[in-house]
């Protein structure tokens, strides 16, 4: 069957109101009789509090509400995992990110003067920042429990003895950024109670449902009494998983007798009490035989996860489950460590701990492929695992498995051919070329151990449109327009006719998040699940209508066609007939669709919740350009070759490619939020360097399609992967050009240089030597 | 002080404004494109209890070339000087420089008058007025004085203005026949970005060939104030600047420079980046030459 809007570059159903600016996000909202409410952060990264008094700031005119920890009429913590940061500190704070009290004021300026009144008497402890000393004994213990929130460790084969037979072994260690999401809307949103006492929570999120519950513990409420509404979003990345500030709107609302009070960081506030990605301290240990069979991996990663868990547990678990590649190694000794210290809050970013491990597997199979002389490529489709093969987990592939093909689409791609005639065409004499590749894979949907479900509904509207409600919020990826595609293409209408409703506790089903990758997959299958139901509804209608069996009734091309007995079309009635006859007999016009995401049934030991079920690969090739002068690198050209089982919107997916590749590169190259001693170095986007449009290579995509089985249509995800193996190709490509491997990210120009210069100086020493 | 108790005044004439600036006993600053004051207030370090804005003073606003050299008015905008025909024949090196300024949005708020009074070491049209010997105009109701700009800054973000003064002109001289001028800029990315170190050269060269008759160098982001590279000037004429010379006189660059280590880059890279970069730059000079 020829699809009508699957595979279909629809243009975004969103797209002109957000690129014109028309789209208002939650934080630019308005209400008469507003209030502003402002957070109270602690000067030192790790301090006693001896006491605390607002008497002052209570007392400046135009203040109506301060509020510290013994405001807080529930449990006193938020946390999507281990409910361990506190919503007020009481008598401890672990981080500059931390908040102590909350102000609601007539301005935002009065807030933020009541602030300096607020009087917290600290005691100054020593920070612990570093996260290999944090695991030491000597260590101060910032938690109960010790400094170490979760320790992942998984085993398979024997790996020392695979060293002894191995050819070739590679020892290295790579240090990643603590890269900042960098969303446009910073965190915030509003909190109403409402005349008749519930409450409504307007903050962008990327699980309605999941932060209803987490406000409402905090509150002791009936979380039914809370509508949470969390899109649209301004961009999230990951950054807007957690709670970020509803639970202070919530609390601020009950004190100001029914005025909307309104929180928006500013960028330098979001800097400091934002979610960053972990950075991670990654050992890698790796060992092949001559031919480039691998042979072994081992892997130590600790990550720095600050002051509190969030989801730091699972991301260590997620870099560990994929710190091999998506190959078949026999023998491995994976270990993580997920620690806490003084630095800020690290939790959910895009790649969710991927990113990290995959530039050392990634870069050990380039460093072997050069040592061993062999091609690249030719080492990867060597090792690459296929459908029904064994990971090095040691667990059967089940999902589709595309990184064969998106290898071998790589190799055949205009840039990988000609790359030696491209890396001649250098732009000034003193520039070098280099062009590498990488691959990658990332897990979709939740491991084991969480449950993972989707849900949709769909309601026939009047005058005939359909209003489809999914929970996944829309955070900026276009999930809004596959929904209308997937519900236009089942329902035989046109996308138009589709109305998304998405993140709303009271208009949509709980359906999980918007993370893992999962959004196309899940909303779309959910929405698929959903449409037969709608189909049903409306040809039981009809029949009724007609009186004749729904066997005879079908729904084509946006009306409902009734058969006669020789299966010609009879006569036909419009949606909007069809509501209008359900509305007068009140009838319900509603449907749903829920299932289940399939999981693996049996965990890896020790692994905390591998493998997934289903995952998302794709390759990269990059060309760079690096400044042997200065040690500045340009990223010029990038091929980004998704494996995401049916595509269901080709320019949705190239935008997802795009975006995630600049994203990549910012990683590679620029960015990270410096932390000394547990201070912020970093303030704003003034020493925060994302890249802008005139860093941002010519991109390329060409996705190949392994088709999911159990997906919509036989759609994956591609959310985060897309942003995954780029890193890694473009540190990689700087050796190509010159010859040194960064392996201290970002690769800013002056590591670049500084890495040129150690090797000009050994060069000139070793030439000295061979003179004398 | 909270920002919304600061006053502000739009004077509608020069006079008007310098009366102000007389008589207001309390803090005062001027207020041009606002690109860095505006950072600046809200960042809590200017709270002044008056801003003077002076952006509608439209007769502050010229470039012409008169005897005694170009005039440019102290609201010129950085997109103004990256516009004007008579900039990029007689001033390339202050139309490259103007273009390395921000964003087009900071570009065509900025004003050049903006940049030397903010007196930040790494301001990026500094080091081209620098080496164009630009004299800076300041007037009061007491009269006007000329400081040439080598004696104008002081220190980072001081310079000898009084609070009763304000620049009213800009006076540069205009490239002569067979020079040319560059501006090289390293940032942490390609635009939008302070400057880790930035050098503006110009050259005269002698007719044909890779004889140079005269130049002037000078750095910002590698010292308190930007410099001058005198060393380097005096070598440009000494050899032939090809590519060994070229790289022989930058190699002198370190020495003539004072970094610090910042958030940005550590003093070391600074160091060597004003070799790189003056490499860099004469090496696209004498490429142009060879392409003129």
């Amino acid at each position: 069957m020829t699809s009508k809007w699957i595979g279909k570059r629809v243009p975004r159903l969103d797209g002109p109101e957000r690129v014109t600016g028309e789209l208002k996000y939650m934080t630019d909202y308005h209400y008469n009789n507003m209030v502003w409410g402002r957070v109270l952060r602690p000067p030192y990264p790790y301090a006693k509090i001896k006491s605390m008094d607002t008497t002052r700031a209570k007392n400046l005119p135009g203040v109506i509400a301060v509020l510290t920890h013994e405001d807080i009429p529930g449990f006193n913590g938020f946390g999507i995992v281990v409910p361990d940061q506190p919503v007020l500190c009481e008598d401890v704070v672990r981080t500059t990110a931390d908040a102590v009290a909350l102000v609601a004021a007539e301005t935002e300026e009065i807030a933020e003067e009541a602030l300096a009144l607020i009087d917290v008497d600290y005691e100054r402890l020593d920070a612990v920042t570093d996260a290999e000393f944090a695991i030491t004994e000597q260590a101060p213990k910032l938690h109960a429990d010790g400094n170490i929130h979760s320790h992942v460790v998984i085993k398979n084969g024997e790996v020392e003895k695979a060293f002894q037979e191995a050819d070739i072994i590679l020892e290295n260690t790579f240090h990643s950024p603590r890269q900042m999401h960098a969303f446009i809307e910073t965190e915030g949103g509003w909190g109403i109670l409402e005349k008749d006492g519930t409450l409504t929570i307007q903050c962008p999120g990327q699980y309605a449902y999941r932060d209803r519950l987490q406000i409402a513990r905090a509150l002791a409420w009936n979380p039914a009494r809370i509508r949470v509404i969390s899109s649209p979003v301004g961009g999230a990345f990951g950054g807007k998983d957690e709670i970020t500030v509803q639970i202070y709107l919530a609390l601020l609302a009950l004190h100001t007798g029914g005025r909307p009070v309104k929180i928006h960081y500013k960028r330098e506030e979001s800097v400091i009490a934002g979610m960053k990605r972990h950075p991670f301290k990654v050992k890698m240990k790796t060992a092949a035989k001559k031919d480039g069979t691998l042979l072994a991996n081992q892997v130590l990663a600790i990550a720095d996860t600050g002051a509190y868990a969030s989801l730091g547990g699972a991301v260590i678990s997620l870099a560990i489950e994929h710190s091999c590649g998506p190959y078949k190694i026999p023998n491995v000794d994976l270990e993580g460590y997920c620690v806490y210290t003084n630095n800020g809050i690290a939790g959910a970013f895009r790649g969710f701990g991927v990113n990290q491990v995959c530039m050392g597997i990634e870069t050990h199979m380039d460093m072997i492929a050069a040592e061993l002389g062999i091609d690249p490529i030719e080492i990867r489709k060597k090792n690459v695992y296929h459908q029904g093969d064994v990971s090095s987990l040691g667990h059967v592939v089940k999902g589709s498995v595309g990184t064969w093909k998106t290898l071998e689409a790589a190799e055949k791609c205009d840039l990988w051919i000609n790359r030696e005639k491209y890396k001649a065409e250098i732009s000034e004499p003193w520039k070098k070329r280099g062009v590498s590749i990488a691959t990658s894979f990332h897990g979709v949907g939740m491991g084991i151990g969480l449950p993972d479900y989707g849900a949709a509904s769909i309601q026939l509207l009047p005058g005939g449109r359909f209003e489809v409600g999914v929970g996944c919020e829309e955070i900026g990826g276009g999930n809004g327009t596959v929904y209308a595609q997937v519900a236009a293409e089942i329902l035989q209408c046109d996308v138009t006719d589709i109305v998304v409703v998405q993140g709303d506790t009271s208009r949509t089903l709980d359906g999980g998040t918007v993370t893992a990758s999962r959004s196309t997959y899940t909303g779309g299958r959910a929405v698929a699940t959903a449409a037969p139901n709608m189909l049903n509804l409306l040809t039981k209608a009809a029949g009724e209508i007609f009186g004749v069996s729904e066997e005879q009734v079908r729904v084509a091309d946006k009306k409902v066609v009734v058969y006669d007995a020789d299966g010609k079309a009879d006569s036909s009635l419009s949606f909007a007939e069809i509501y209008d006859y359900l509305y007068e007999n009140r009838r319900d016009t509603r449907v749903e669709g829920h299932f289940m995401l399939p999981k693996e049934k049996k965990e890896i030991k020790g692994s905390g919740g591998a493998p997934h079920r289903l995952y998302g690969y794709l390759t990269h090739v990059v060309m760079v350009e690096v400044d042997t002068l200065t040690g500045e690198t340009e990223v010029l050209r990038v091929v980004s070759i998704p494996d995401a089982g049916k595509v269901i919107n080709p320019q949705g997916l190239e935008g997802q490619a795009e975006g995630g590749a600049v994203m990549g590169i910012g990683y590679a190259l620029y960015e990270d939020t410096i932390i000394e001693n547990g201070y912020h170095k970093t303030t704003n986007f003034s020493n925060y360097i994302l890249p802008t449009v005139k860093d941002s290579p010519q991109i390329e995509t060409f996705p190949v399609e392994e088709l999911e089985e159990t997906g919509p249509f036989g759609a994956k995800g591609i959310g985060e992967v897309v942003m995954i193996p780029i890193i890694a190709a473009t540190i990689s490509a700087i050796h190509d050009a010159v010859g040194v491997r960064i392996k201290h990210l970002p690769a800013t120009p002056e590591r670049v240089y500084a890495a040129l210069k150690a090797r000009k100086d050994q060069t000139n020493q070793s030439n000295e030597e061979n003179v004398m | 002080m909270m920002v919304s108790e600061i006053d502000m005044i739009s004077p509608e004439t020069m006079e008007e404004c310098l009366q102000i600036l007389n008589e207001y006993e309390q803090e005062v600053r001027l207020l041009a494109g606002g690109t860095d004051a505006v950072v600046r207030m809200k960042e809590g370090h200017w709270r002044p209890k008056l801003w003077l804005n002076i952006k509608g003073l439209r007769d502050l606003r010229f470039i012409c070339e008169e005897k005694d050299g170009i005039h440019i008015g102290p609201l010129t905008t950085h997109t103004d000087m990256v516009q004007s025909s008579l900039l990029q024949e007689k001033a390339d090196v202050l139309v490259h420089a103007a273009k390395e300024v921000g964003a087009t949005q900071i570009r065509n708020m900025g004003t050049i008058g903006g940049n030397l009074g903010t007196a930040s070491p790494a301001g990026d049209t500094i080091p081209a007025l620098f080496v164009l010997d630009a004299v800076i105009e300041l007037s009061s109701v007491n009269g006007i004085r000329r400081i040439p700009i080598e004696e104008f800054f002081v220190g980072p973000g001081k310079t000898v203005q009084h609070k009763s003064e304000m620049i009213t002109n800009i006076i540069i001289r205009p490239q002569e026949e067979n020079e040319i001028g560059i501006f090289e800029k390293l940032g942490p990315r390609k635009a939008q970005a302070i400057s880790i170190v930035n050098v503006a050269i110009s050259l005269k060269m002698s007719g044909d060939g890779w004889q140079c008759a005269g130049g002037k160098i000078a750095f910002g982001s590698v010292a308190p104030t930007v410099i001058r590279a005198r060393k380097c000037e005096v070598l440009l004429t000494l050899q032939e600047l090809n590519e060994e010379g070229i790289s022989n006189i930058a190699s002198l660059a370190w020495k003539e420079v004072a970094p610090i280590s910042d958030v940005r880059a550590s003093a070391a890279y600074r160091r060597d980046m004003s070799t790189a970069l003056l490499e860099r730059g004469l090496l696209r000079l004498m490429k142009r030459w060879e392409d003129r």
